[in-house]
């Protein structure tokens, strides 16, 4: 079995969802559209307060190169265009749309399938770009740049990361399991791309047997190698995922095609498929609600832009203990404070929990017993970082590999100490990007 | 014996110290820096605390600076009018008088008057805490309370309050190291004067959301706008600011301010500290 080199954990699976299929949740009466839901800059909002908009309808406009177009994820009536929390940690601004329960689409979208082979490589590319696709794993990396890396690099592997290696989460399982077809139909998409000069991979961890064995069913006679991977985290984060699979190592400051590699997300794929042969653009998605405080955990495929206190209630309420709610993976996502935050395109899960019977996160000193160099699959030293962290010494922080860590949690997982050491080191990063801004400013 | 023991070792580092103290004085002789004097004397005058406050990254650049161009604009904040009129004798030269400032919070969301969104349990600091949600008080444009701000003064001027970062108005020397240390900007460099008028609030939320997060918000209703005789007060961006070079103090603004706890505020005797001097 495969796996990346260095470092690495074994967190509990917790994967309460993994033999529950995808439900279909209804469209609320009310949706928030974030006009953040990618990586770079916010997309510029196209509509005013009063206007009807139709599912579909691009409402947000991609503003810049490395930006994304926003659509509606129903038909009706936008109630407001105003800066809203936003399951990231901050404010964006967002268009709230009161539905008019019709679900009408915009004209000349979710057409039949058509068939994208006879589709030239700029007009694939521009249906995806036009469909607003995203990384749907949860960076948001707009699609169509990844898909038109500079012609001087030359890719030739392109893996389908189906590792789902963060706990609790099964969204990309389910997906894999019951939508094998689209799944692989996305891929040769992305593959055609490329003019069969690069080799199509898929990479599942062990434990998911029965997506592996779907996956293997729908990919024979297509040239896709499906890989199974050993269940160990961070194995679905990019860089561990390209070493596991190639054995290839990316450098600080490289991006995977600097190696010759393209990583997508298993949804990402289906969302392309949708986008060039139907005309759909991405307006929904498929995620997992779970955690022990949810009354029926579950996997739903809802529209972008339902808030969690929708989702909560469809999933049957949540229970009276839930002290903590958290977007995507309990490894790297983050704590909420309300439920009136929508889901954006790169929610690949919510997990409502009580976490007092968890010991106490009063950070202690750091006792130099070295798990976290262990297990740090980036090779850096977490402590260190911490400590340079918690004293201001950025350029220390920065010749240590600051901008190398993942932010993937390992350390703070296995921190006897209970250090908050993923925390810190976002911390040292963000002081490190104010200096920046003064500088050129 | 235990001088015949020390000979050798006496004479050898003795004659080394000699021989080495003679190369040190002919090199000090050959690779002497001339030094105005006077750039000695500056020195003494200025505070010695390197704040920055002057844009030079010490008091001893600030000094040679002055010495060499005899410049009578440059201005040491901290030291305000006393300091220029001791320099300007020193160097016999008329320096301008400064126009001395004094940081001002622009935010009264403590914990009487803010609303908390959440309870907030991350690392204790300002920045860290922007990452969740702008930190644990409903209103993001908010002071945070957690003092990122405290270590960046030189002077001992700061320290939290009931949640909100309160100033020392006698300690303050104006000098703005703190300024860039605000995640959310409400620590601001206003003119100082004997009596001072000032928005406080930060607010760009839109006056129903700032009421609602907070009783000291200050929600652009426009009604000190109206009152003013001087005209100096403007709304930007959905906030109240009084321009301080037209404001006369005269604390009209201050009786019809609506909101609950008055976002205008006075502070009084703000020139105290260097008349004492």
């Amino acid at each position: 079995m495969k796996t990346f080199t260095i470092g690495g954990i074994h967190p509990p699976e917790s994967k309460l969802t993994a033999s529950k299929a995808i439900e279909k949740m209804p469209v609320p009466s009310e949706i928030v559209v974030s006009m953040s839901q990618h990586l770079g800059k916010p997309a510029k909002p196209l509509v005013k307060v009063g206007e009807e908009v139709k599912k579909g309808q691009r409402i947000g406009e991609a503003d810049g190169f490395i930006s994304a177009h926003v659509h509606a994820g129903t038909s009706g009536k936008v109630k407001s265009v105003k800066s809203v929390p936003h399951p990231g940690g901050n404010y964006s601004l967002s268009v709230t749309i009161t539905t008019d329960g019709e679900d009408a689409w915009a004209e000349g979208l979710n057409t039949a399938p058509i068939d994208w082979k006879g589709l030239s490589k700029e007009s694939i590319i521009e249906r995806i770009k036009d469909a607003g696709i995203v990384g749907m794993g949860g960076a948001g990396f707009p699609s169509s740049v990844k898909l038109s890396p500079p012609p001087d690099k030359t890719i030739d592997t392109i893996i389908l990361n189906g590792a789902e290696c963060e706990p609790f989460l099964t969204a990309d399982h389910r997906v894999m399991v019951e939508s094998a077809e689209e799944v692989i139909k996305g891929l040769e998409i992305i593959t055609s791309l490329f003019q069969g000069k690069a080799k199509p991979f898929i990479g599942i961890e062990a434990n998911k047997p029965d997506a592996i064995a779907a996956m293997k069913k729908a990919a024979k006679g297509t040239g896709i190698e499906i890989v199974t991977l050993e269940t160990k985290y961070p194995q679905g984060a990019e860089k561990q995922l390209i070493n596991a699979i190639t054995g290839r190592t990316i450098e600080e400051g490289q991006l995977p095609f600097d190696k010759g590699c393209l990583v997508h997300n298993i949804g990402t794929a289906v969302a392309i498929y949708d986008a060039v042969s139907c005309n759909r653009p991405l307006v929904e998605r498929v995620l997992t609600v779970s955690g022990m405080e949810i009354s029926s955990a579950r996997n739903i495929r809802a529209v972008i832009g339902t808030r969690f206190s929708d989702i909560a209630a469809f999933s049957g309420g949540i229970s009276e203990k839930t002290n903590q709610v958290i977007t995507g993976g309990p490894m790297m996502g983050r704590s909420q404070f309300t439920l009136e935050v929508p889901i954006t395109k790169t929610t690949s899960g919510i997990l409502f929990i009580n976490n007092a019977g968890l010991e106490s996160s009063r950070e202690r000193t750091c006792i130099r017993c070295g798990k976290c160099i262990d297990a740090c699959p980036q090779g850096l030293e977490p402590w260190l970082l911490g400590n340079e962290a918690q004293f201001r010494r950025l350029d220390e922080a920065e010749l240590y590999g600051l901008a190398n860590c993942t932010e993937c949690g390992s350390c703070t997982f296995v921190c006897p100490s209970k250090r908050e050491l993923v925390h810190w080191i976002k911390y040292a990063k963000a002081l490190v990007n104010n200096r920046k801004q003064r500088k050129t400013a | 014996m235990i001088s015949e023991a020390f000979i050798p070792a006496v004479t050898s580092l003795g004659s080394l110290a000699l021989i080495l103290g003679i190369i040190i004085y002919f090199v000090s002789k050959k690779f002497y820096v001339a030094e105005d004097p006077m750039v000695t004397i500056i020195n003494g005058i200025l505070p010695g605390v390197n704040c920055g406050a002057c844009a030079y990254p010490s008091c001893n650049q600030f000094a040679e600076e002055l010495v060499r161009t005899k410049d009578t604009t440059m201005t040491c904040p901290v030291g305000g009018a006393d300091l220029a009129a001791k320099l300007g004798e020193s160097l016999g030269i008329e320096m301008a008088e400064p126009k001395p400032v004094t940081c001002a919070v622009i935010c009264q969301g403590n914990s009487d008057n803010a609303r908390a969104s959440a309870e907030y349990v991350g690392i204790q600091d300002c920045w860290a805490a922007m990452q969740a949600f702008a930190g644990p008080k409903q209103c993001r444009h908010s002071c945070l309370g957690l003092g990122s701000c405290i270590a960046w003064c030189d002077f001992n001027a700061m320290r939290i309050e009931n949640g909100l970062i309160v100033i020392d108005k006698d300690l303050c020397t104006g000098c703005g190291a703190c300024v860039p240390a605000c995640p959310t900007g409400v620590l601001v460099m206003q003119q100082k004067k004997a009596e001072r008028i000032f928005i406080a609030c930060n607010s760009h939320d839109r006056g129903a959301d700032t009421k609602r997060a907070c009783d000291a918000g200050c929600t652009a209703c426009q009604k000190c706008v109206k009152v003013c005789p001087e005209e100096a007060i403007v709304i930007e961006n959905f906030v109240a600011r009084i321009i301080q070079e037209k404001c006369t103090a005269c604390g009209k603004c201050l009786e019809v301010c609506p909101s609950k706890v008055n976002c205008i505020v006075l502070e009084k005797d703000m020139v105290k500290s260097t008349n004492a001097s």
